[in-house]
């Protein structure tokens, strides 16, 4: 069986590389992009089964990216939890409207991002409704 | 939006967005340590790591407070600043 293959977007490559760490650890593929402009080519040529997405990005920050991901009818489903180190007001709300399944400020801890990944996962394959 | 309510905001958003992510850093990868993810540590390795750690924590709550306005100030910081109200009084 193909393993679970998440998309890390972040501009900051120590993030990626700390991320990348843990989630291999929980046996999750991990594939990366480092700006909206490549976030979008990932989408398409990989298509991931999860997008981790921060909002601060060149080339168009992460709500460009959850507005390609939900326009294009192949891609709409992809489950994405923002991980930003923007503040909440004006963000938090904002992308949970876009369509994000969860919304974290960095730090998050390890346990609750995986917690959230594995339900986003579960929602999306229809295994479990948003409000189990 | 005035000019002083503009550049509160800015700096605001800049401070957010570059300390949130230095202790994102120091948080992951303190926490890779601790997990054993890069290799076993001895018993005072992990010791050391636990203070780091828990002080990064005291800096997240301090930012969540002061930049977000989650919950209030710190419990340590409100009774620091109760302590220094009894003392101004």
């Amino acid at each position: 069986m193909d393993k679970t293959k998440i998309l890390v977007v972040d501009d900051n490559p120590t993030i990626r590389r700390g991320l990348s760490v843990r989630l291999r650890a929980n046996g999750f593929e991990v594939l990366f992009a480092e700006d909206a402009i490549s976030a979008t080519a990932a989408l398409v040529t990989e298509r991931p089964d999860l997008v981790i997405l921060d909002l601060g990005l060149p080339a168009g920050d992460g709500f460009v990216v959850m507005e390609r991901l939900h326009r294009n009818d192949r891609l709409a489903n992809i489950p994405v939890i923002v991980l930003t180190g923007r503040e909440l007001a004006g963000n938090r709300d904002r992308a949970l409207q876009a369509g994000a399944a969860a919304f974290f400020q960095k730090p998050v801890e390890d346990d609750t991002l995986l917690f959230a990944i594995r339900k986003a996962l579960d929602v999306s394959r229809g295994e479990l409704r948003f409000d189990d | 939006m005035t000019e002083p309510t503009r550049r509160t905001t800015e700096l605001t958003a800049y401070l957010s967005h570059e300390l949130r992510n230095a202790l994102a850093c120091i948080h992951q990868f303190g926490n890779i340590l601790v997990d054993g993810l890069a290799g076993e540590l001895t018993g005072e390795q992990r010791e050391y790591l636990g203070i780091m750690l828990e002080n990064a924590s005291k800096i997240r709550r301090v930012l969540d407070s002061a930049l977000d306005g989650n919950d209030g100030p710190p419990k340590e910081l409100a009774n620091k600043n109760e302590r220094v109200s009894k003392l101004e009084t």
